[in-house]
């Protein structure tokens, strides 16, 4: 009785599959008109960003509002896991909101759930190959650097470290912390790092020297992090993002970046949510975001652009220009060893 | 045979079957989650709360609840006790000050305010700015502790301490009093030998009251706790849920735990307040006690009330405006005046989002505290005039007490995600959560005000020929307007007010002001965060006025309870 109404129930299913491995994944013709007038039906779009709104994630939705005057850009701002978790629940709920989303790890979970669209962007050809996935479930958007970042009043000369190994001196135990991020940006980023360039046993040693720092837990951005160190209630800060610090630098705030070698390398992934309300106007967004148009505003907030013919404003951000060594995280890394750095995170530093 | 058409009964049944339906399947799905193992098919098992006992530091949380929520009841009743003794049974001066100060915290997000103490007391802070300039080392003061979130906790509550405990004193019986000072008793001697001791019942009522708000207290642990690395059951709770994936059993099975404690400590308390008003055996007779006369300790007793003032509302605010005005976050400072800038300000009145989400709070909890409001109306007048059903009703209504907001938020989400209703992600279920969570305070308000009017009123319409809802619509609704106004004002304050509920159902689309502030502090939007919270706590602040003098008018005193 109960086969034959099982699988009238899954026809419809199935026809759905099918139809979309006929489409997907699908090259678009850039930002050609029938995805702008397909995506200004739509008329609005909704992002999950990582980024900092004011930073970045306001001005590139005005940019985009500007030049598509039709389609109303809805932002808001939460960890990877946060963003995860919502789009997780939406669509548990039967009422996707989400149409992009953006993030270092937060694309791990939604893949395995199966809620992302894949989409090879057009505006995205000319990145290196590892900067997009082959089968076009993501494509980086913007690069980060990830050092320690301290505080130019109350740190001076001798006192600004220069190795990992400087950040044991008694002197900062208490004084330094970091966000409690769970992804490659945040503390599981830096233990793999060490991890990785001390080796297994040095490096479980090292680490197990820093937890006794007792490096602050901030449940907050890496920009919170900065503003503290900023602000001189800590004069040091780990997994701090380069970026952050220019931008800061900038409005003549007491802050600089400590070129401790290797710094952590990661990237920010632009990907499209299955299901999403507006499919057209997300992919108009993500070609444009990613187009050299949308990468000049990235690096007019000041971020590293993904695109290899937009140069950053602050040159010296990158490895190249301001000659410092940085260690890669991959997307494929990340996805394979997240679990298990952010459990020595819990274990060691909660 | 027609007992259906009854009207008495068939309202009694709709407003019974609204209730169920509201505040039963929260409670069924939280002792679910605890008992249910994860996965696919899942099994009956107890791990979850073995889990609290084994893994994951589960005593020290608990212990830790209880030291935070004991420490800031004692703080708060200290401070909001003091404040009301001098303000209402002495001739102090200054005592407007103390009513302005709760009157502007009762509209001021709690999440404001721990921003801004974490900015006082941190250190960067003008406390241990000054500390140093002393010529101190370090840090005098170090927030991020269990001393921190106790002091901040303790400030939070003490204007509505103050509140509630100067209803008490204002109503207690001076005869006795009188009688010690005749008999040559000094001021001090009456205050502790008698004053004190009448006033014992409602002051032990009033701790365990604010025990329980502590317990599921969410601000200060998340905000000043986190960091500190000082997990309490509220922020155990929220952490298991905002992991990925979340872990629904543990958080159920913390849940369940504290939905024990309050419920147990709530059977207490209630047996303690109907004690307390045993006590108060002079109310009704419309004069006011004399007040004390200080004599030269008037002007240190005012100073006290100036202090409190300072530091329980031009401080925060103070610290709040100077956020806003700076480009980053920095000290107060000579350095930092010269690079003041409304650059927040014109971010916060330009950018679409914040309009939008001002006007989602507004919506959202005018909507709750109308739909409250209107249930309570029938529920209420049903069980205070002892109708069908009534004790059934007022339990169901008031069952929602041992939800502590964050426990609630999860148990609505887990609700709503599974029945084919797709509210979530949307204003109408933060909506049905604050009803559920609000419900028991717009039913004291609404019982208190009919049983202040007596029942010969509606017999007498009842005997000129009118019917149930004739006597409903003409008798009892234009005389339960004064209170029914009061508790709507009340619920819409505090439904704005608390973060714990919406912290988990808040969506992207459907952002409310208590979550924005948190997110922004969370993003590291501090500057726009002080810009918005200062605009909002105006905003609310004018609120907080209209019910204070709406309350004051319908004579209805119920801050919470």
């Amino acid at each position: 009785m109960l086969q034959p109404l099982k699988l009238l129930l899954r026809a419809p299913m199935l026809v759905f599959l099918l139809a979309a491995q006929a489409v997907s994944p699908a090259h678009a013709a850039g930002a050609d008109a029938a995805l702008v007038a397909a995506a200004t039906k739509e008329g609005a779009l909704v992002w999950y960003s990582t980024l900092i709104v004011n930073q970045i994630t306001r001005p590139l939705a005005l940019a985009f509002e500007k030049k598509y005057p039709g389609i109303k850009v809805q932002y808001s701002r939460a960890t990877s896991s946060d963003v995860a978790l919502k789009i997780t629940n939406e669509a548990r709920a039967g009422r996707l909101q989400a149409d992009v989303f953006d993030g270092t790890n937060t694309i791990d979970p939604l893949q395995d759930a199966g809620l992302v669209e894949p989409y090879l962007v057009d505006a995205a050809k000319s990145y290196p190959q590892d900067y997009r996935d082959k089968a076009g479930l993501w494509t980086t958007m913007n690069v980060y650097f990830l050092t320690v970042g301290y505080n130019t009043d109350l740190v001076k000369g001798a006192d600004i470290p220069k190795t990992y190994d400087d950040l044991l001196n008694p002197k900062w135990a208490g004084k330094m912390a970091w966000t409690t991020d769970p992804t490659s940006s945040g503390p599981p980023g830096f233990i793999q790092n060490i991890l990785a360039v001390k080796g297994k046993e040095t490096g479980m040693d090292y680490l197990s020297k820093l937890a006794a720092q007792k490096p602050v837990n901030i449940p907050a951005s890496q920009r919170v992090v900065l503003d503290k160190v900023i602000a001189g209630e800590f004069p040091i800060g780990l997994m701090i993002f380069n970026h952050h610090v220019a931008i800061s630098a900038e409005k003549a705030a007491p802050i600089a970046w400590a070129r401790t070698e290797p710094l952590v390398a990661t990237a920010n992934l632009l990907s499209i949510v299955k299901g999403a309300p507006h499919p057209n106007a997300a992919k108009l967004f993500v070609e444009y975001v990613l187009s050299e148009e949308g990468q000049r505003e990235v690096a007019k907030a000041y971020y590293l652009p993904a695109h290899p013919n937009v140069p950053a404003t602050v040159a010296e951000l990158k490895p190249l220009q301001g000659k410092f060594e940085a260690r890669t995280v991959t997307p494929d890394m990340a996805r394979a060893g997240i679990d298990g750095w952010t459990a020595l995170y819990q274990t060691m530093f909660r | 045979m027609r007992w259906f058409l009854d009207p008495r009964l068939l309202t009694s049944l709709i407003v019974g079957a609204i209730l169920a339906v509201l505040m039963l399947p929260p409670l069924v799905m939280l002792v679910q989650g605890s008992v249910l193992s994860a996965g696919g098919s899942p099994v009956w098992t107890l791990s979850h709360f073995r889990d609290l006992f084994t893994a994951h530091r589960g005593l020290e949380t608990m212990a830790n609840s209880i030291v935070f929520a004991g420490g800031s009841t004692l703080l708060s009743l200290l401070i909001g006790g003091v404040m009301a003794w001098l303000v209402e049974r002495t001739n102090a001066p200054l005592r407007g000050l103390a009513w302005v100060a709760t009157v502007i915290s009762l509209g001021t997000p709690y999440v404001l305010h721990v921003v801004a103490w974490l900015f006082l007391l941190g250190p960067v802070g003008p406390f241990n700015d000054l500390y140093r300039m002393l010529g101190g080392n370090g840090n005098l003061v170090q927030v991020q502790s269990m001393g921190g979130m106790i002091l901040i906790e303790g400030f939070l509550w003490s204007p509505l301490v103050f509140l509630l405990l100067g209803a008490t004193f204002r109503a207690a019986n001076a005869d006795m009093e009188e009688a010690a000072r005749i008999s040559g008793a000094t001021v001090l001697q009456t205050v502790w030998r008698i004053s004190i001791r009448l006033a014992m019942p409602a002051i032990l009522a009033l701790a365990l009251f604010v025990f329980i708000r502590a317990i599921g207290a969410f601000e200060v642990p998340a905000l000043v706790g986190i960091p500190s690395r000082i997990y309490v059951l509220t922020t155990a709770v929220y952490d298991s849920m905002t992991r990925m994936p979340p872990n629904l059993g543990y958080a159920s099975a913390f849940a369940v735990v504290m939905v024990g404690l309050v419920s147990v400590l709530l059977h207490f308390y209630s047996r303690l307040s109907a004690n307390a008003e045993k006590y108060q055996s002079v109310t009704g007779k419309g004069y006011r006690p004399r007040p004390f006369d200080l004599g030269a300790w008037r002007w240190a007793a005012g100073g006290l009330i100036l202090l409190n003032f300072l530091v329980v509302l031009v401080l925060p605010l103070l610290a709040l405006l100077w956020l806003s005005l700076q480009p980053y976050s920095r000290g107060f400072s000579l350095a930092g005046m010269k690079s003041l800038t409304a650059d927040n300000y014109r971010a916060v009145i330009e950018a679409p989002n914040y309009l939008e989400l001002a006007a989602n709070s507004l919506i959202v909890a005018a909507g709750a505290a109308s739909v409250i409001m209107l249930l309570a109306a029938f529920a209420g007048w049903i069980a205070a005039r002892r109708g069908p059903g009534g004790r059934t009703l007022d339990q169901l209504a008031m069952l929602s007490l041992v939800f502590p907001g964050i426990v609630l938020g999860v148990a609505v989400m887990e609700v709503y995600l599974r029945v084919p209703l797709p509210i979530y992600g949307t204003l109408w279920i933060i909506g049905i959560a604050y009803v559920i969570r609000f419900m028991p305070f717009g039913m004291r308000y609404v019982y208190a005000g009919v049983l202040q009017l007596h029942i010969e009123l509606e017999e007498a319409a009842g005997v000129a020929g009118a019917g149930y809802l004739t006597v409903l619509r003409r008798i009892v609704a234009p005389l339960l307007t004064p209170a029914m106004v009061a508790g709507w004002l009340f619920i819409f304050l505090i439904a704005n007010k608390e973060l714990a509920i919406a912290v988990l159902l808040a969506s992207p689309g459907s952002q409310v002001a208590a979550v924005a502030v948190f997110d922004l502090w969370v993003n590291g939007q501090g500057g726009e965060l002080a810009a918005f919270g200062l605009l909002w706590t105006v905003l609310m602040t004018g609120v907080a006025f209209l019910f204070f003098f709406q309350s004051r008018r319908g004579g209805t005193d119920i801050y919470g309870n």
